[in-house]
């Protein structure tokens, strides 16, 4: 192989390249075919951190139509409705004991 | 602590601004490559080259992927996370002592 003239060995480059479907590139110039090359990290990097957990309030709201019951919420609010039936609601503004506290101050 | 297995993120304010970041290079990652060859590509006009070159300087500082920090993915720590595991060396550390990690053994010599 050696012993061929350079134009030859270069022929036989070129026929080499068109045969596996490779970039024929004898001056060595830079194409920035490297760049194309490189993988896209896009889709890995985006699944870094685990998917945000979603609330059952959530889903509720992007079907309204179906009646989804939130057991805790629905306990909380059987909670107040309950204590506020005893009168250990929570005040009305400006009813609570520093509202009254600073109202008694005033006068 | 958490070693309960949830699917959530306790979302500090790091961690949502990375998110953010990771976002916004994969969305602008396919065209800042192509502006990338162009700049690399010796056999175009040094015009077209130069053009391509203000063109990616003109994108969001945080579209560039060396803003990525990888974080744990369990408590938003920077520093000490295992790439593998996406944790930290405590998370690490806890969840394979309660056996939350497939194939990692304490060793014992």
């Amino acid at each position: 192989m050696a012993l061929l003239p350079k134009p030859r060995l270069l022929k036989l480059q070129e026929l080499t390249c068109s045969l596996f479907n490779t970039v024929y590139n004898p001056t060595s110039a830079r194409t920035g075919n490297k760049i194309l090359k490189q993988r896209l990290i896009g889709p890995s990097i985006v699944n870094w951190y685990p998917a945000k957990m979603i609330k059952l309030k959530e889903i509720s709201n992007m079907f309204p139509d179906f009646d989804l019951v939130d057991q805790g919420e629905q306990r909380r609010l059987d909670d107040i409705a309950r204590r506020k039936r005893r009168g250990k609601g929570a005040p009305k503004k400006g009813q609570g004991k520093r509202a009254i506290v600073a109202a008694s101050k005033k006068k | 602590m958490s070693l309960k297995p949830h699917f959530g993120v306790l979302r500090k304010a790091a961690v949502r601004r990375d998110i953010k970041i990771r976002e916004k290079v994969a969305e602008s990652e396919l065209v800042r490559q192509a502006y990338r060859y162009i700049i690399r590509n010796e056999t175009l006009s040094p015009r077209l080259r130069r053009q391509a070159q203000l063109n990616l300087n003109s994108f969001d500082i945080h579209s560039r992927p060396t803003s990525i920090r990888n974080r744990c993915s369990e408590t938003g720590r920077a520093r000490g996370v295992f790439r593998e595991h996406r944790l930290c060396r405590f998370q690490f550390r806890l969840k394979a002592l309660s056996g939350l990690l497939p194939g990692v053994k304490k060793a014992v010599w």
